[in-house]
């Protein structure tokens, strides 16, 4: 069994971000990059199913020379090889990122099972996967929050609104991971020392015949939200229905 | 020289602090301080077994990661920032150094695995103010035997380690040697010490007759003395990294607060008695990084410079510690004097740290010694 597990680096969500005085982007000047976490969710699972079948894990991360520590950690993890797929951040929008892994998934010939994470925490845009299952005209299951999988078959739970869905999908499929799949395990050191000598491929986007790089999605300028303003404090539940009625009009 | 984290380091780094982020936060340190031993084993189990810290140093032949002190500052760093409870820097910093240094090699074959997995935890009883060159313990000939009798006031974490390495004098050959004797021996009465710093142990340890088989006496190519001071001198540099770690949580702290404590309508961080000492904790960090990692390079590269990095590393990082966990304090105001915040415990780590493998003081003259002045 052959797992394409594809991963993306987002600057961490933890830490202030700041627009480029044009809106055109994020400043990306000293930012620090965290796998998304998403992802580490699909490799995880790509892991514990590469414990029960034997399989042979591939991490695949698009862009710069920079994408190349967010491959090494999922082979930290345990992963058995990785691509990077050359290409720059700006030129890239979920839907030539979709074909890109299309391409790559070809490339590769007999993967079995493309897990993703539902979205990155960057972007929200939740696409990719949905597009890459379209692409390969593969059944896919989102927001899977249990993966099984038996003889030529996965089952999926997913989670839906009020309650639980299970779906059965024929290998190969796309998967794409919630939060609550499971717990990333954590790279151990000898983890770390091991994936120095894993194999990443370097592919362009010509190895994968990708000759149509036109992006559907313009970003067209970046805001930060509106500050918020400081509180009024009351004294009483009189005065602040009184506030409610005649100042915020909410009542 | 490249000075600055490799790819990998800084992957070492990371993955110690994800796992420390979220299996030692600080309510997990308050809990091991309330507990006897002074750590969780569970959280030792965490960091020896599944990430693999206890076996940074180890040869891979013995099962270990055959990495280097330039290594484990950056891990060490994170273990300071955490305020981590569990005896790395006795096991690895003090028990493994001294079987890498001191050792032989049939003795680092029979010893080193069950440090590197993180079965055994180990210690190194020495002089308490940090002198390589003395100990209270005599050590004689009895029989075929060593026989062991003195005391050892401070041993870091000496109530737990499995392993305990004993700097002793031996009369006969006026000269120190170390020698290895298991926590639980005849004769080895272990009093664990009320510490100021709840967060880190001392024991008191007493020698009554302990017998030590000829083939735990240390009998690698450094002599006893030789050996402990390079000993003394890595765990120094270990130790300046977690004071590293440490003071950087303390600015992240107050840094957090000034931007947030609102006084007299606008946040504390806009004022300028708040920025210069922010500034001057950024400043201290900054120079004590720079000062821990050139020891760290040291006691990989260069060990001819070890004694005097390893010195100015532990004497710069520890007053830039003390000074930054006493700036976190008047930065938080009043609430920086309640037991429920974390400040105190960063500044009680500070000043025993401060202490720990001699003062500031020793170490300047240390420095003034190597610097023929």
């Amino acid at each position: 069994m052959k797992i394409l597990v594809a991963a993306k680096r987002v600057i961490d969500p933890d830490a202030r971000i700041k627009l480029l005085p044009d809106g055109s982007g994020v400043d990306v000047q000293s930012v620090e990059y965290k796998v998304n976490p998403f992802c580490e969710n699909a490799i995880e699972e790509a892991l514990a199913l590469k414990e029960e079948h034997d399989a042979e894990v591939v991490i695949v991360s698009i862009g710069p020379d920079d994408v190349t520590p967010t491959i090494r950690s999922g082979l930290a993890m345990g992963a058995d090889r990785g691509i990077r797929v050359e290409s720059e951040d700006a030129a890239l929008d979920s839907d030539l990122v979709a074909r890109i892994l299309a391409g790559v998934f070809k490339h590769e010939g007999d993967v079995d099972i493309v897990l993703l994470g539902k979205q990155a925490v960057d972007g929200d845009n939740n696409q990719v996967g949905q597009l890459l299952a379209q692409y390969l005209e593969l059944p896919q299951a989102c927001f899977a929050s249990e993966v099984k999988v038996s003889g030529g078959s996965a089952t999926v739970t997913r989670e839906v609104d009020g309650g639980l869905e299970t779906l059965e999908l024929p290998l190969p499929a796309v998967i794409t991971a919630d939060l609550r799949l499971n717990e990333p395990r954590y790279a151990s050191l000898p983890g770390i020392m091991k994936a120095k000598r894993k194999p990443i491929d370097e592919l362009s986007l010509a190895d994968l015949g990708i000759t149509d790089t036109a992006l559907k999605v313009e970003v067209v300028r970046l805001e930060e939200p509106p500050a918020r303003h400081a509180g009024v404090m009351v004294e009483s539940v009189d005065q602040l229905i009184d506030k409610l009625v005649n100042v915020a009009k909410v009542l | 020289m490249r000075f600055a984290l490799d790819e990998e380091q800084v992957a070492l780094q990371r993955a110690a602090r994800r796992l420390l982020e979220r299996w030692s936060p600080s309510a997990a340190a308050r809990d091991a301080m309330e507990t006897e031993r002074g750590y969780d084993d569970a959280l030792w189990q965490r960091l020896a077994a599944d990430l693999g810290v206890s076996a940074l140093l180890v040869p891979e032949a013995l099962g270990g990661l055959g990495l280097g002190p330039t290594a484990l500052a950056p891990v060490m760093e994170e273990m300071g920032r955490a305020l981590a409870c569990a005896p790395l820097l006795s096991t690895v910093a003090l028990g493994t150094n001294a079987l890498l240094l001191g050792a032989s090699a049939e003795q680092q074959a029979r010893w080193l695995p069950g440090l590197a997995s993180g079965e055994r935890t180990a210690t190194v009883a020495f002089d308490p103010l940090g002198d390589a060159r003395r100990s209270e313990v005599r050590a004689v000939r009895d029989g075929g035997s060593w026989r062991l009798d003195g005391v050892v006031t401070q041993v870091l974490d000496g109530h737990t380690a499995s392993l305990v390495v004993v700097a002793a004098e031996v009369a006969a050959e006026d000269a120190l040697a170390l020698f290895l004797v298991p926590g639980d021996a005849p004769g080895l009465a272990r009093t664990a010490l009320p510490t100021m710093d709840r967060t880190r142990r001392l024991a008191r340890l007493e020698l009554h007759g302990v017998s030590v088989p000829p083939a735990d006496r240390l009998d690698g190519p450094l002599p006893g003395a030789a050996a402990l001071r390079a000993v003394l001198d890595r765990a120094r540099v270990a130790l300046a990294s977690e004071q590293v770690g440490l003071a950087e949580r303390c600015l992240d702290m107050s840094v957090e607060h000034a931007r947030t404590r609102v006084q007299f309508g606008r946040p504390i961080g806009s004022f300028q008695a708040i920025k210069h000492r922010c500034a001057d904790m950024l400043v201290d960090v900054e120079s004590a990084r720079a000062a821990s990692w050139y020891a760290a390079w040291a006691a990989e590269h260069a060990p001819d410079e070890l004694a005097t990095a390893a010195a100015m590393a532990k004497a710069w990082c520890s007053e830039a510690c003390f000074r930054a966990a006493a700036e976190c304090i008047q930065i938080h105001g009043g609430i920086g004097f309640t037991w429920e915040h974390d400040a105190h415990l960063a500044f009680k780590r500070a000043r025993a740290s401060l202490a720990l493998f001699g003062a500031p003081a020793n170490h300047r003259e240390t420095i003034a010694h190597e610097l023929g002045l």
